[in-house]
Formats: structure tokens, C-alpha cells, sequence
């Protein structure tokens, strides 16, 4: 029995078919549904890569976050978000969570949560939540299963935007 | 440390268990998801019900989400993961009596919650003597699952510090 996984993770997630068609039906909602901010999400989604050296994440770029607006070049300010001057109060509050969220949510303060949930509203705190999950939870299977790919942080490939009605993640 | 939830809890629809009358149904399309998702790993799957709850239960341990540590599913109760086996999922694992591949799958969700990014060469060989590659990316699966589940929990709040344990039916049942 071969025992060394694919390269790619998708190849990996493939193996077990229906678990892989379900995750793509509800990470797809995300950007089906515009629950948030296309660059937000993609921020986040990249920041969540870096804190767990993600190559393959890092080596992608969403079409949908292009589209409104990303650009590369504000990239280069995500990893010292903390003190640069180019994200916006929501997106600095939401880079904040989401640190929290993936080191350790036992940390997350009232004062982590609620300029969000006045910004987002109830419903829409809870979207960013479960996209965190999704976030954190499948770099580390990327990072675990070690299927990353051989895409390099200093050229990304841009690739369609995930959807719920795709046959694969993107 | 207890305190309030950090968001409104929906007002439960009549008969509603404990998901659906949760912080989680703010977002029902994505919860219908995420549930049928969850139901596709536990009653769909290819890895037996005992390894996947064992993993299920150390993230609750290192998360400390009291409701997903308070739980527990009937399958691997079935199975034959007693109360008294799974209180051995703790810091001393290592020396208990459970199994060896019971105790691989305690090592891979420390891999997984701890630095799923390290060196795990030797967990990795171990895992492959025990683990088909459908099982392997099936428990990773779920761990990602189950941790990102037990994040929100604790990220909302207003959870007791401690709840009764509750064998429940295992999710997906119904479908399977």
C-alpha cells in the first residue's frame, strides 16, 4: 500500500471524496454569499498562512479579492500589521482576533470582540468566527498532511475565487 | 473564567438541541453546512468512530471548550470507549492502558493543535503503520473540525466552566 500522500492538498482532500465535496459546499459560502469583505477574508486567510508558514496558501491569491481592490504591494505590510499605517480600524481589529483566535482563543477579550460586533452585528461577528475555524483549522491539515505545494510567497498565482458549486477547491 | 456570551444567542425554535439554539444558528445557511459536513465525517467515514472521538476529546482537553469536553458520541461509547478509558486522554496518556494506535492518535492531534508545521517525521512513519492515507487525511480532517468548532465555542463565551457529561446520538445517523 503506498503510503506517501499527493503533492497538492486538494490531490489529499480527494481521497476522501464526499468529506471533500461537503468542505467545498461550506467554504464556498463564504465567497458565495459575500458573508464578508473579499479582501478582509483574504487578508485574513493569508495572515492565518503566515503564522503557520503556509507555503501553499501563501502562494495563492483569490480572484474575488483582486477583483475589489487588493494589492500586492499592501501584502507586504500584513506580516507587521501591527504597527504599519495601511489597514483600516475593521481590519486591524479583525487581524487581531484572528491572532488570538489561532494562537490561543482562551486569550480573546471583550474589548477583542465587541468594536466588531458593533461594526459587523451579531451575525456577522459569528460569519468571521466560523471562517476563522476554517481558516486555521485546514492550513494546519495542510501544514500536518504535508502536501504543500511548491508555490513561492514571492509569486503568487492567482486563482478563482472558491465556490460552493465548484468541482474543486479553486 | 465564566462570563456572558459575546453575541446575542438566538431565541431556540421549540425542540431545538443545543447547536441549533447556539450562537453558531446566527449564520443558519452556514450552519446547515458546516453540520452536514460534520455528519459526513462521523457516519460517512473510514476511520472507526473510537480513534475519531479519541481525537475529538483531546482538543477539547487543550482548548478547553467545557461543552465539547462534556460530550460524548454513542458510537465510540459503543465502540467501547468507556468513561473510564476516556479519562485517560489526559497528560499521563502515555503510561495508561490504552492502545498504542489510541495513543498515535493523542500524539497526532498534539502534532496538529500544538505545531502541526514541525518536524513530525517519526509520528508521520508511525501514523503510516497504522493508518491508510484515506484514514490519515480523514483524522486531520476531523481534527480541524473539531478544532475549529471547539475556537468558536470558546471565542463566544458564556459557556459554564464545567457541564455533566452527555452521551448523544453521533452526528449524521440519520442519514447514514
Amino acid at each position: 500500500m503506498p503510503t506517501t500522500l499527493p503533492a497538492s492538498w486538494h490531490q489529499a482532500f480527494s481521497l476522501r471524496p464526499n468529506l471533500y465535496q461537503d468542505f467545498r459546499q461550506f467554504y464556498g459560502l463564504f465567497w458565495d454569499r459575500k458573508l464578508l469583505d473579499p479582501v478582509l477574508m483574504e487578508l485574513l486567510r493569508l495572515r492565518i498562512a503566515q503564522l503557520h508558514g503556509c507555503q501553499a496558501e501563501l502562494g495563492v491569491r483569490y480572484q474575488a479579492a483582486l477583483d475589489a481592490g487588493l494589492r500586492e504591494s499592501q501584502l507586504q505590510e500584513l506580516s507587521c500589521w501591527h504597527s504599519s499605517t495601511a489597514w483600516q480600524p475593521l481590519q486591524r481589529h479583525c487581524l487581531n482576533l484572528a491572532e488570538r483566535f489561532v494562537m490561543n482563543p482562551q486569550r480573546i477579550r471583550d474589548e477583542d470582540t465587541e468594536p466588531l460586533r458593533r461594526q459587523l452585528g451579531d451575525a456577522g461577528l459569528m460569519s468571521l468566527l466560523y471562517l476563522l475555524a476554517a481558516l486555521d483549522g485546514f492550513c494546519r491539515f495542510q501544514c500536518l498532511l504535508g502536501v504543500q505545494t511548491s508555490s513561492s510567497w514571492t509569486s503568487p498565482r492567482t486563482v478563482a475565487t472558491p465556490s460552493a458549486t465548484r468541482q474543486s477547491l479553486y | 473564567m465564566n462570563h456572558g456570551p459575546r453575541v446575542r444567542i438566538p431565541e431556540p425554535a421549540p425542540g431545538a438541541d443545543s447547536i441549533s439554539g447556539s450562537a453558531l444558528a446566527l449564520q443558519p445557511e452556514l450552519l446547515q453546512s458546516f453540520m452536514r459536513l460534520y455528519g459526513t465525517l462521523w457516519s460517512r467515514g473510514v476511520l472507526d468512530h473510537t480513534s475519531k472521538e479519541i481525537a475529538r476529546l483531546r482538543n477539547a482537553r487543550t482548548v478547553q471548550c467545557s461543552y465539547c469536553k462534556s460530550v460524548r458520541f454513542d458510537q465510540a461509547r459503543k465502540e467501547g470507549l468507556s468513561e473510564e478509558r476516556v479519562s485517560m486522554i489526559d497528560h499521563h496518556y502515555a503510561d495508561s492502558e490504552l492502545d498504542e494506535r489510541e495513543k498515535l492518535v493523542i500524539r497526532y492531534a498534539d502534532a496538529f493543535l500544538g505545531n502541526p508545521g514541525g518536524d513530525h517525521q517519526a509520528l508521520i512513519e508511525a501514523m503510516e503503520t497504522q493508518f491508510s492515507q484515506e484514514q490519515r487525511v480523514e483524522l486531520t480532517a476531523a481534527l480541524a473540525l473539531f478544532m475549529g468548532f471547539s475556537k468558536i465555542a470558546v471565542s463566544v463565551g458564556g459557556m459554564p466552566d464545567s457541564l455533566p457529561v452527555t452521551v448523544v446520538p453521533t452526528p449524521g445517523q440519520e442519514a447514514s
